[in-house]
């Protein structure tokens, strides 16, 4: 345990320890930088869309630029890193050994994420989150979008990197007396979301390798103009990117498990259904990538197999609300701070999944494709269930690391006003 | 651990996996119907450009900006694009495909009534996308023949 | 009791909704072109009453459950495990 504030050390010592705990300070400073950058990034376009037309940022490739870039630095700079925060502290307390597996590795993964981060922020590239070729190889502007590609690339090899060393300390490092069912969920939850990215990400590498050299001119797999097709992007983009969102949503699950079963002053209601509910999730999170895809002109028999495939997410997400209502029920809960924000990212974990049953449904998904149906959708997500539960987490974390307590009404505020703006959103 | 039954969870489990086969096969029946195209609709090849979109007709007839179609008539819109990937949407009559370019999709539509209605690209497509609109202008059946 | 009420919700997914479902896709048969926008729609609002069915009972259940288990509540007594001081 580390009480900084107790016994305070240099501040290079943390920056160049390899220790778990240290690493995962250092992740967590930084998502938290990040968060507040993109989140006033949201600001800018919020108040930017209040009124039709121009009013505050000056041209629309301005605007562009700017949602590219608070989708990039909110998913990429913001959860990966927390997520990777609470897993370095946690998983090698939780499987009791005294480090992950490879610390230097464990640093050099985190020191990946800040040359990554300058890259994207000083290109500010324009062509969304997605990337989106030909436009991006064709008429995408400047340098902007090359360091993009290279700055994802980096992002991933520090996510491969973490999620080897994550699968290795827990799969070798737990204790001898701990068998594979009595570890805690969160270390599972980070097990699975680790598998996922080991087989998602190098789709995404080859992709943007590809994209590179289209952009140079060199190939044009995904240039149209020499015979490429846009459409094996997306589909190289979604099959990295579809998992991807449950390696978010798995480690913020993983600490509602922390949260929800303490505050109740009861053990978690299913364990054993938790870790299927898991590894259900990791594998059904490759059945379901090209259902960002129907409107591309996909065949019918496609997109119902895609849709039966994203369907199937759903009895495991479920699961694991049924899990935490049964936890709760004949509890004595205390509504602290984070048991208060857990809650409320079950709730909106519920909409956020019934708004994906929606899109999934070929016929509705016509309707609501690159409409803000899609963007409320996965903002319940990521800002709903996913940031809900990292940041109750990060309240529960809280005096466990310092060693003090924060101010429980001003956390609790904080938490129903975000609460009611995801109710807007 | 360990002290209670399991079965609730089940139930819970089958109520919801009944659930999603209902929603999945009343969306592959819905689909079915839309994505059925009558033998006799119209051709209308439907080309996206940074950042407009133009219209060919059956007949050979070339709008820019402006589609016009008649009442009562089936249309099927082939849609492709000329350099970057657009979104050919009509909103209020839900047609919505994306223009690809080197890849023709068709989507076909039916109109019921006389009007105007936008034509909107959703798919980001650069600098102007935000105004890259069309009219779609739906006129009498008879005002030709 | 409480078997019963279950294998009621069963049976009311199996039966009662493809039934209710036969019903409602009656009206489906085109005369003339389809119209999209109707099958849509309709598809649209089908799935919206039963999301917010269900969205009602579970949102309904979590509320219930936060107001009788909070630690305030008059009837809240101890968890078992509270004793023991392990969970």
């Amino acid at each position: 345990m580390v009480l900084e504030l107790q016994k305070p050390r240099p501040i290079w010592q943390i920056m160049f320890s390899t220790h778990h705990t240290d690493v995962g300070l250092m992740y967590l400073i930084t998502s938290l930088i990040f968060l507040f950058m993109g989140g006033a990034l949201a600001l800018a376009i919020r108040a930017e869309l209040f009124l039709p037309g121009s009013q505050i940022i000056a041209d629309s490739m301005t605007f562009n630029r700017m949602f590219t870039v608070h989708g990039t630095t909110l998913i990429f700079l913001f959860l990966l890193p927390f997520a990777s925060a609470v897993g370095n502290y946690f998983v090698p307390i939780m499987v009791r050994y005294k480090d992950m597996a490879y610390p230097k590795l464990n640093a050099i993964a985190f020191w990946m994420i800040p040359p990554a981060a300058a890259l994207i922020w000083l290109g500010f590239a324009d062509f969304t989150w997605y990337a989106n070729p030909p436009y991006s190889i064709i008429s995408a502007p400047g340098p902007a979008a090359d360091m993009w590609i290279f700055g994802l690339k980096i992002l991933g090899i520090s996510s491969v990197l973490g999620a080897i060393n994550f699968i290795v300390t827990i799969l070798k490092c737990k204790h001898p007396d701990m068998s594979m069912g009595q570890i805690p969920l969160l270390a599972w939850s980070f097990l699975t979301s680790s598998l996922i990215v080991l087989v998602a990400i190098p789709t995404f590498a080859a992709a943007l390798f590809f994209f590179f050299s289209d952009r140079l001119g060199v190939s044009g797999f995904f240039n149209p103009a020499m015979g490429g097709n846009p459409i094996a992007y997306a589909h190289l983009f979604w099959f990295t990117f579809h998992p991807e969102v449950y390696v978010l949503v798995i480690p913020a699950i993983g600490m509602m498990y922390e949260i929800i079963p303490r505050f109740s002053r009861k053990p978690i209601f299913s364990h054993s259904s938790g870790i299927f509910a898991f590894v259900l999730l990791s594998m059904v999170s490759f059945s379901s990538w090209a259902h960002h895809m129907y409107a591309t002109g996909m065949s019918f028999t496609e997109k119902t197999v895609f849709m039966i495939g994203t369907l199937a997410a759903v009895p495991a997400s479920a699961m694991h609300v049924f899990n935490f209502i049964a936890t709760m029920w004949n509890g004595r809960i205390k509504f602290a701070t984070p048991m208060m924000w857990a809650v409320g990212g079950i709730a909106l974990f519920f909409s956020a999944g019934a708004g994906g049953v929606v899109n999934a449904a070929m016929p509705l998904d016509f309707q609501t494709h690159d409409s803000y149906w899609v963007v409320g959708h996965f903002h319940l997500f990521v800002m709903g269930t996913i940031a809900f539960g990292s940041i109750g987490f990060l309240y529960y974390l809280f005096p466990y690391v310092t060693g003090r307590m924060y101010n429980e009404r001003c956390q609790e505020e904080s938490m129903i006003i975000l609460q009611s703006q995801n109710g807007l959103l | 651990m360990g002290h209670h039954s399991n079965w609730p969870e089940w139930i819970y489990i089958g109520v919801v996996i009944a659930l999603m086969v209902w929603v999945g096969s009343e969306a592959w029946n819905a689909e079915r119907l839309v994505e059925h195209i009558p033998a006799d609709a119209e051709v209308i090849k439907v080309t996206g450009q940074q950042w407009f979109w133009s219209f060919e007709h059956e007949d050979g007839t070339k709008e820019i900006g402006e589609l016009h179609v008649k009442v009562g008539k089936a249309y099927k819109f082939e849609i492709t694009s000329k350099d970057v990937n657009h979104s050919f949407n009509i909103h209020d009559y839900v047609v919505l495909l994306d223009a690809v370019p080197g890849r023709i999709n068709t989507v076909w539509f039916a109109p019921k009534e006389v009007g105007e209605h936008d034509i909107q690209c959703r798919e980001y497509c650069g600098l102007i996308h935000y105004n890259m609109r069309g009219k779609l202008i739906i006129e009498e059946a008879d005002t030709t023949s | 009791m409480k078997s019963i009420l279950g294998l009621f919700l069963v049976l009311a997914i199996l039966v009662i909704i493809p039934a209710a479902h036969f019903v409602f896709a009656a009206g489906d048969e085109p005369d003339g072109y389809l119209d999209r926008r109707v099958v849509i729609w309709n598809l649209f609002y089908r799935m919206m009453t039963v999301a917010f069915t269900v969205g009602a009972v579970v949102s309904g259940t979590m509320i219930w459950l936060c107001w009788r288990f909070r630690e305030s509540h008059p009837k809240a007594t101890p968890t078992p495990y509270e004793k023991e001081g392990v969970w």
